[in-house]
This record gives structure tokens, sequence and C-alpha cells, in this order.
């Protein structure tokens, strides 16, 4: 198991040093700079030099990594060009959001694929599952932006129960909280539980059509009293490996219903930081988002060799 | 059996670790909080000594976090990217910057040069010494006096590192021989010193140790109606009353604070001002424009601004540097088509770059037709050109570009001219501008008040926005000419020969002037849009 | 109903013929894949003689009449530059369904072989190959797309490759896992003792018997890809106006839900329909091929 786990969390370095890589290749290669971006519409070469070599961006690309490298490795990933803020300072600050909106999120998707998922594999085939399938192939075909936008011009605009934008941290009253939740953790909530209820059914179904279930139905068993006792215990891996991977990139904050809600998580962090080559900032949350997925999906491996040791050989 | 039980245990540990690691950063969370609601807790204070008129705010503003006192809640589309007021050049940042900062002297609501900082100022028999005489008593917010000292370290430092270090190119020294007196020497006549030195807050005057101290990026120390609070993602940028500003005799401001809060995305920005979640919002798309002037409890202000959109052609690139190729394409489009399909009628159509609310500079002047293709035809003829593709370079960053090219491509269609639309975000809009990689760039200039900022930098052989390589001998010499022309009307007719020659030449071809437009709650008074886009709250009051 | 389909020892005997063509009578037994089917079929048609079934010219800009509702002139109603709505969607058919294809292609074509030969050979080309997919993988996949469109330019060339780039380690790692379990049957360990060349093991052996998770992983990346298309229009990115993408036709048309919602309502359900089609199409192969697999990283393809 330690073996295992060293293994894991060698290849999880390895794989944070070379995203660090391509990210740090990537922006560079983008045409711009935050230089370009400070000055606006005008150009003035001489002005563009100076402020370029005040940031340090005149040196040479690989020591310009080197000393960010150095830095991440002792903990500090830099300060930001557009305003000088430490990085960690930002990403810190949008972390309540984010993960609250992930966590929320999640939630909701879990509540919805969970029944619905369980439900139309036992009743497969029945006009519940197709109704089920239906409702969830529209969930996925739904892009974020689109059901956002319904869902404030329902619920803000027309009916004024929710508000419409803005995050409200907990500890400014619980109603405000939720009441600015509600909205951007539906518009996730519902899409990434189409998926997992996708997920349900398939696993749910099959563990349906395994022997015991056969012997268990045999034995007189009523049909939720296998679900509870057999199906369910047997289908859980899967579904907490897509539970994993959902988590793993909500916690990387979503871009595009951040845009849309406002809300101040990681998403937009990182979008604003692309769109003006703020290289520290976005290298800073891609790691830090990159790290995220893959230590869920360490947890989930973990949790997975302990309920299968066949995984740690695989 | 046995087995499935370990996987629930399994399972509800791993829940309770994710409830753990939420809670540790909630923690965090409220720690940031226990700050911000510390200030607002002290501010509430304040205010409950003089409790008359404020129990009524909280009750309109249903949704609105706003506490007890006149906070204004003002929504901006863009974020903005740091608050050092001298090294941005973005307009969100401004919009804030604008109620905590002051400049020497300051356009007025008609765009002429009013007192600020400085109460009068002396012009030389020669023109070329001006001596600004600093109005008393005035404070930064950190409680230090205002001295002249400070208006040249600020000068000093904006040539030395700031954006706008060329709006000194006249300006020989400048000093302070008292705390009082500020005198600026100049190398010639500069008629519009004021505008250039004093004309938006990128040239504001600041306290020489939030500089020394690091902090100005993060938390600006002014002299302006508004002290600077906090700024976090959560709850935007706060601003609060200053108490000890040097219009309080006036009773300025009346707003106990100003909240700026950043919605990105358009359409909820506006929904956010009709369900009263906030109180004024920076811009409304123009599809909205008509329908949010009708509705109850809003209002739209709008006037005519100081603003232009434009497209230049690539003049390093043949056949544009053909001028009746340019003349052709500008003959080709419709302006009210453009206008129309872009602003929803929210802006007037222009041949020229100055628009008919700024009276004093203005010059009707419209040499093109309007869609006319037979004219077009006819120069692309005579120039022998046919088969023509435009690399035409937008930005979804200034949505209306878009839009607008679609309308141009489908005019010039109508003439054989095919255009290809390159979308790209800004950054990279202005690397490829930068670079020349281009066939025609489309923009607009807001802000300017002074002819010579509407054509120098733009359309002089030797001007830091002549990207699209105008160059044309006797522009240069009147522009050069009326920079140093100190008699009005004399100004007025050099400016008025160099744009229509600018105009002739289609260095540019000017699309339109739109109206600036800004949206508030009714319960909003005291407040109105501005021609050049300063977004002021001193007079701003609520309820 | 084909839940008794082939086991490993079928594998073994199975001649690739009769094996396919169980496929597709299982496939058409599946009332829903084949109406999927029958939709991609009409899409695909559309997509072709888009230019020539559509009423007027995708950019045939008439300022007076936009924004006006569904009329017999009309059927989709016009944009906000007074486009006709129904014509655009249909020539938008063409890119969406490029972007889908291509994008999922150019994963298909990159992602396989990486599975095929970390699969095959394992150890140190097996570790190297999968750590730089585990570095894809965990990049942010929208961040991943837009900074890879950022540094090409825009484009719906572009924005192919950028989504494609993003599901390239779900198809190595999908081919990966099956050519580990393939490798471990008999009649490859057979074929390898007989003296037969890694190439012709990988390419006669292995290659067809993983093909089952490949495909179905396909048809749902399809999926996938179009909707990322409208993310990516939703930022600013990817398809070039004036040509009409159905992402892009969404993203504009949410600034016009109140004064105009049919800009976004039809481009909205063409998307729905094929999507819907791609994704039943998708559960019948799966069905059809291999009931036992599930694609768990289906549930990646959300964030791009």
């Amino acid at each position: 198991m330690s073996g295992f786990l060293v293994k894991r969390i060698l290849q999880m370095l390895l794989a944070l040093f070379g995203v660090s890589i391509v990210v740090f290749a990537l922006m560079h290669l983008v045409p711009g700079d935050p230089v370009r971006v400070a000055l606006g519409t005008r150009f003035d070469q001489d002005l563009y030099d100076a402020l370029r070599e005040r940031a340090g961006l005149d040196q040479p690309l690989i020591q310009q990594y080197l000393s960010w490298l150095g830095g991440v490795l002792t903990g500090d990933l830099g300060v930001s060009f557009r305003n000088g803020q430490p990085v960690t300072t930002l990403i810190l600050e949008r972390l309540p959001a984010t993960i609250t909106l992930a966590l929320a999120a999640l939630f909701i998707a879990l509540v919805v694929a969970l029944p619905a998922g369980i439900i139309s594999a036992v009743r497969s085939g029945s006009g519940l599952d197709y109704t089920v399938s239906a409702a969830s192939q529209v969930g996925i075909s739904m892009p974020d932006f689109w059901a956002g936008v319904m869902y404030i011009l329902i619920f803000s605009l027309t009916l004024g129960w929710l508000p419409s934008s803005g995050y409200s941290p907990l500890s400014e009253g619980v109603v405000e909280w939720a009441r600015h939740l509600i909205l951007p953790a539906l518009t996730i909530g519902l899409i990434s539980g189409s998926i997992i209820t996708r997920f349900v059914r398939s696993a749910v179904l099959e563990a349906l059509n395994q022997d015991y279930v056969l012997t268990a139905r045999a034995k007189g068993l009523s049909e939720w009293q296998i679900v509870r006792r057999h199906v369910l215990p047997n289908a859980w891996i899967p579904i907490v490996t897509v539970v994993g991977l959902q988590l793993g990139f909500l916690l990387g904050g979503v871009v595009v219903t951040e845009v849309i809600f406002a809300w101040p998580g990681l998403g937009r962090l990182a979008l604003t930081a692309v769109k003006d080559r703020d290289f520290t900032v976005l290298q800073g949350a891609v790691l830090y988002i990159a790290f995220m997925f893959l230590a869920i999906n360490l947890i989930v491996d973990i949790i997975y060799a302990r309920l299968d040791p066949r995984v740690r050989v695989s | 059996m046995r087995k499935a039980k370990t996987r629930w245990r399994i399972t509800i540990l791993l829940l309770a670790l994710a409830l753990a690691a939420a809670a540790c950063s909630e923690g965090e969370s409220v720690d940031v909080g226990e700050e911000t609601t510390t200030t607002t807790t002290a501010a509430t204070t304040e205010t409950t000594a003089a409790p008359e008129g404020t129990t009524e705010a909280p009750a309109e503003t249903t949704a609105a976090p706003a506490p007890a006192e006149a906070v204004l809640i003002a929504a901006q589309g863009s974020e903005p990217d740091q608050l050092d007021p001298h090294m941005t050049s973005a307009y969100a940042s401004f919009q804030v910057l604008e109620n905590v900062y002051d400049t020497l002297v300051q356009p007025a609501a008609d765009l002429s040069m009013e007192p600020a900082l400085a109460e009068s100022w002396e012009i030389s028999d020669d023109n070329l010494t001006w001596t600004f005489t600093l109005r008393s008593g005035v404070k930064f917010h950190n409680g230090r006096d205002l001295v002249a000292q400070d208006v040249v370290y600020s000068f000093e430092r904006i040539i030395a590192e700031g954006l706008n270090g060329w709006r000194f190119g006249a300006v020989d020294t400048i000093s302070a021989p008292d705390d009082a007196t500020v005198v600026m020497t100049l190398t010639q006549p500069s008629p519009n010193l004021l505008v250039s030195i004093a004309g938006f807050k990128g040239m504001a005057i600041i306290p020489e140790e939030i500089v020394t101290d690091g902090s100005i990026g993060t938390s600006p120390v002014g002299t302006g109606p508004f002290r600077f609070v906090s700024q976090s993602p959560d709850q935007g940028i706060v601003l609060e009353k200053n108490p000890d500003y040097w219009r309080a005799g006036e009773g300025l401001p009346k707003l106990d604070g100003i909240q700026f809060v950043q919605i990105p995305d358009a359409g909820t920005k506006l929904t956010a001002l009709r369900t009263g979640e906030v109180h004024w919002i920076d811009t409304v798309p123009p599809q909205d424009i008509e329908s949010l002037s009708g509705e109850d409890g809003v209002t739209v202000g709008r006037v005519p601004g100081g603003d232009y959109h434009y497209f230049a052609l690539n003049q390093n690139l043949p056949p544009f540097d053909d001028v009746r190729v340019r003349q052709a394409i500008a003959h080709a489009i419709n302006r009210e088509e453009i206008a129309e399909a872009a602003q929803f009628g929210a802006a007037t159509a222009n041949q020229a770059a100055i628009p008919a609310s700024n009276a004093a500079w203005y010059l009707d002047y419209a040499p093109f037709g309007s869609g006319d293709a037979a004219t077009a035809q006819g120069l692309l003829d005579e120039a022998g050109v046919s088969g023509l593709t435009i690399d035409f370079l937008v930005s979804s960053d200034f949505p209306e570009t878009v839009t607008q090219a679609q309308v141009i491509s489908a005019e010039l269609a109508a003439v054989g001219i095919t255009v290809e639309i390159t979308d790209v975000d800004f950054t990279t809009w202005l690397d490829m501008q930068g670079n020349g990689e281009f066939g025609a760039f489309m923009l607009s200039w807001i802000g300017n008040i002074d002819p010579d900022d509407f054509y120098y930098a733009q359309h002089h052989s030797d001007g830091g926005f002549n990207f699209q390589g105008y160059s044309n001998p006797d522009v240069d010499a009147l522009l050069d000419g009326a920079r140093v022309e100190t008699d009005q009307a004399a100004r007025k007719a050099l400016y008025d020969q160099a744009a229509q020659l600018i105009v002739d030449d289609a260095s540019y071809i000017y699309l339109y002037n739109p109206d600036n437009i800004n949206a508030w709650r009714n319960e909003v008074s005291g407040y109105a849009t501005r021609g050049d886009n300063a977004i002021r709250f001193v007079e701003a009051s609520l309820g | 109903m084909s839940d008794q389909a082939p086991a490993t020892d079928d594998r073994l005997a199975a001649k690739p013929v009769s094996r396919t063509r169980e496929t597709i009578q299982t496939l058409m037994a599946n009332r829903l894949a084949v109406a999927g089917l029958v939709v991609l079929t009409i899409l695909v048609f559309v997509g072709i003689f888009g230019e020539a079934i559509a009423p007027y010219g995708i950019n045939d800009i008439d300022i007076p009449k936009r924004l006006t509702g569904p009329s017999s002139d009309h059927w989709f109603g016009t944009d906000e530059l007074g486009r006709d709505v129904f014509s655009r969607v249909i020539v938008a058919a063409r890119v969406s369904l490029q972007v889908g294809f291509i994008a999922v292609g150019f994963a298909l074509v990159v992602g396989v072989p990486i599975g095929l030969i970390s699969g095959y050979y394992r150890g140190g080309v097996d570790s190297f190959l999968m750590r730089m997919m585990d570095v894809l993988f965990s990049f942010p996949a929208i961040l991943l797309a837009i900074a890879i469109l950022a540094v090409l330019g825009p484009g719906v060339g572009n924005a192919m490759i950028a989504i494609g780039l993003v599901y390239t380690p779900i198809f190595a790692r999908i081919t990966r896992g099956s050519v580990l379990v393939v490798s471990e049957e008999v009649y490859i360990r057979a074929a390898r003792s007989l003296g037969a060349g890694d190439r012709r093991i990988i390419f006669r052996h292995i290659l067809p018997n993983v093909m089952a998770p490949i495909i179905v992983q396909t048809t749902l990346s399809l999926a996938f890809a179009i909707l990322s298309e409208a993310a990516l229009s939703f930022l600013g990115l990817g398809v070039q106006p004036p040509n009409p993408a159905w992402g892009r036709m969404l993203a504009e048309g949410r600034n016009f839900f109140e004064q105009a919602p049919w800009m976004g309502i039809f481009p909205g359900l063409a998307i729905l329909f094929t999507v819907m089609s791609f994704n039943f199409v998708g559960d019948g192969l799966r069905d059809a091929l291999d009931p036992k697999q599930k694609s768990v990283i289906e549930s990646r393809g959300q964030s791009a």
C-alpha cells in the first residue's frame, strides 16, 4: 500500500511538473504580454522595453521559468503582473467561493443523479427509464451559459426570488449565502447530475446482471432489498470514480458559470489572467487546479485500492 | 456483506474529509470576512449617530447587501486591473479612481477645464510659463496636507515611468517655489496644456509615501471625495466618504460610500439593475436601451459623447497605400446602417471624428457617399483594383466591432471586396496592431476633449498611435502649428484644415459618435452621465 | 437485451465479419439508436448541401427586418442583423459537425496510437507517455483550449485542434486500459510465441479487439465536442464571424433572450438533437459491442 502511494504521489508530482512547463510555454507563446496590456492602445517601443525590463520579462525564458519554479518549490507563487498582489493570496481569497460552489453543485448533482439513475436502472426499459434518459440528455446538451441565463430570467427577474449575481460569504449570514448560491449551483449541478445519472444507471444495471443478484432473486428477496444489499455496494466503485472526476474539475472553477453569475471563483481569475497575459497568476492557478484534480483522483484510487486489491497491480 | 460495510464507512469518512476541507477554507473566509465586517460595523456606528433618512434605504433595495447607510452599489462590466492611476490604462480602474483622486484642474460638465486642486492659474505673456496656485486646506486621505511638491512629484513620476509621460511633451520644467505654487515652463506655447496634464485621472496627484511603501496599486490614497477601504473578490471595491474632502463645505460627498462590484456578463449586469441588486451600471447593451428607458424605477442617462468609432486601412500594405482604394471603401460603406446595427440608434453617423456636441471644435464635413457603390466602383476601377480581400482585425472584447465588421463585410461585397474577419482577444489585437499584422483594424477612441487628442497621435507621421502608417506633410505641419497656436479661432481653422485632409485621405474611416450611456435606479439623484465618460459620484445621493 | 454478448473466449474465436454483422443487428434492434442514426444521416446531408437548401445567404444583412419573429418568410425568425436564422442554422450544421468530427478525429489519431504503444510496450515508454497524458488531462480543459487558441490564432480549424487536444488523453487512457487487458489474452501470447512481429500483433490482433470502447467513446466525445464549441464561442473564441456555428449562434442569442428568443432556441434545439443522437447511437453501440464497457472518462468531457 505505501509503495503504491509513494509511486502515485511521485507520478502526481511529475505530472504537475509537466503542467508547469506546459502552462509556462503556452503563455509565453501566446501573442502579447502583460506589458502590452498595461500600455493599452498606445505603443511606445522605449516605454515597452523599459517596462518589460522592470517586470523581468527581458530575461531568457529558461531563466524566467527556473526562477519561477524555484519560487514555487519554496511555496512562493510570485506576484501578479497586473497589480503586484501575491498569487497565493489571489488564489486563496477565491477558494471559499470556489469550494462552496463545487460542493453545492455536487450535492445537487448527487441528489438528482442517485435516485434517478438507480430507479431508471431498476425499471430499465420502462417509461420512467425513458423519461429519465431524455431529461439527462437535455441536461447534457444544455450549455451552461444558456441554462444560467434562463434561471436568471426566471428566478431573478420575473419571480424576484433570488439574486442574479455575486457571492455572499457564510459569515454574512446563511440565508444570503444560500440565496446567492442556489442559481449557479443549480446551473452546474443539473448538468453534472445528468452526466452522473448515466453512470449510476449503467453501473447499477451491470451489478443487477451479476449472478449473485439472480441468486438473491431466487431467494425471494424484494427488488429494493436486492438493490440495497447487493447492487449498490457493488455499483459504488464506478460511481465514486465519476464523482471524484466531477469534483476534481468543479474545484478547479467553472469558467462560464462564474462569468454569468459574477461568481468570484478561480475560473474567472484564470480567465482574466489568460486575457491579460498575467503569466504568474495563470501559472499559479493552473498548477493549483491540476493539483486539485490529481489529488482527488489519487484519493479515489486509494479508496479503490482499499476496496479492490487488484487495482494496485494494474 | 462485511466488505460492503467497509465501503460505506470509507465513503462517509471521505465525505467528512471533504466537509472538513471545506470548513477549513470557510474558516479562512471568515477571517477575511471579519476584517470587512469590523470596518462596516465601525462605519455603521458612525452613521447611527445620525439615523434620519438612512432607515429607508434597505427596504428599497431588497436584495442588495447594503448596510443601513447610503452606500451606492455600482456595477462595472470589467475588473480594474490595478489601482495605480499612473500605471493603468483600464477604464474600469478609472471608474473607481475618478472618485478617489483629483487632478490639478478637471473637465467640467461642459468639458471646459475648471479649477480642482489648483484654485487658479496664470499664463505668462510669452505663453511659456504657467503658474498654478493650489487650493489651501486640501488633505490626502491619510491626513497629510497637499503641498505643491506633491504635484511636482506626481508629474515627475508620470514622466519617468507612467504611461502618460508623452502628455508632457511641451513641458520643460516643473517646480514648487512654495507649498502652494506650482510653476511649469514650456518649450513652446501649449494652448491645450490643461487638457493634457489634467484631462483625466491618469494624471492624478498622489502622495509619494504610497509609492515608497508600494501600496499604490492596491490601496490608493488620494484627495478625492471618497476614500479607499478595501478590495476583495467577494465585495468588489469599497469606498467610503472622505469627511475632509475639499468640497465638504458644500455638503459633498453626499453618499456614505460606494461599492463597486464587477459583473462581467452584460445581461446579468442589466438584470441586477432591474431587480435592484445594484444602483448603477456602467453600460447598457444597445439592444436593451429602448426597453430599459421605458421601465419604471430606472433612469437611463444618455448624452452624446466625445467617443468615435472608426476603422483604418493598413497603408503600408498595397493596395491600401492608394488613396483611391481607401476612398472607395469610405464611399461604399453606409455609416447610418452600421451605427443602427451596432448601437440600435444610440449613435450619430459622422464622417469626421469630433461630434457635434463638442461645439467648440466640431466640423461639419461629409465628402463621402453612403453606400455609394457606383462611386466606389469607379474609384476602384481607376486604381485598377479588383478582387480585393481585406483582413479585418476586430476583438470580441469589444463586441460592437465584431457586429460592425459583419455589416461592413456585407456592404463591401457590393463592390466585389471580400472582408475576412479576424476576431481575437484584445491583447492579441494589440499585439497584431503593433506588429502591423492587419489589412484593417477597427476600434473606438473614448473620452477625448481637445482636437489635439483627436488627431495628433493618430495621424501625425510621428504619432504614437499611427499604426495605419499615414503620412501627409501638410497634415503634420497643420497639427504642429495648431499645437502652439494660442488664438482659439486660428487654432480651430488649422484643425479644420487638418481634419478635412485626414478625412479626404481616409487615414481613418470614421463611422459614428456613440452616445455615452449609464443607467441607475431612480433612488439615485445628483448623478449625470458625462460626455467624457468620467464616472463621478461626488454629488450623487441615495433615497 | 444484449447482456449475453461476447465474452472473452468469443473474442478469441470471433471472425471480424460475423462480429460486425452481429453488432449491426443488435444496434438495429435498438429503436433509439436507429432514431439517432436517422437524425445524424439527415444532419450530414444538411451539412453537405447546406447552402443549397438554405433559402437565404448566411450574411444577408437586412437591418430594418432585424429581430422579427418566425414567419412564413423566415421560419426561425431573424437575428440582430436581420439575417435568416433558419438559413444560418442549416449552414451551421456543417461547421458544428466538422468541429465534432475533426476534433474527435484528431483525438483518435493521436490518442489511440499513444494508448496502443503505451499499453503494449509498457515500462518506461508507458510511464513517459502516460505522464504526458496526465499533464494534458489534469490541465483545466477550457483553459487549455483557450490558451491553445490564443497561441494558434482564432478560427474554426484551430478550435478543432484545441478541442481535439483536450480529448486526446481520454482516448489514450481508454485504449491503453483495453490493451493491457487484451495483451494478457491467450491468443496474443500465442501469436507472440509463434514469432509474430510487434506491428502485426498490434494491428492484427490487439487493435480490432480494443475497438469497442474506442468507438463508444468516439460517439460520446462527438457530442461533447459540439458543446465545447459553444463554450468557446461564449468566451469569444472559436468560429470566426460571419460564419455561423450553433454554439456561436446560441452564445449571441443569449443577449437577445428577451427580445428574440428564437435566436437562441433554434440553434439550441439543433445542438440538443445532435447531441442526443450521438448519445443514443453511442449507447446503442456500447450495448451492441460490449456491455461491460463503461466509459468513466466520458464524464470528463463536460468541462470543455
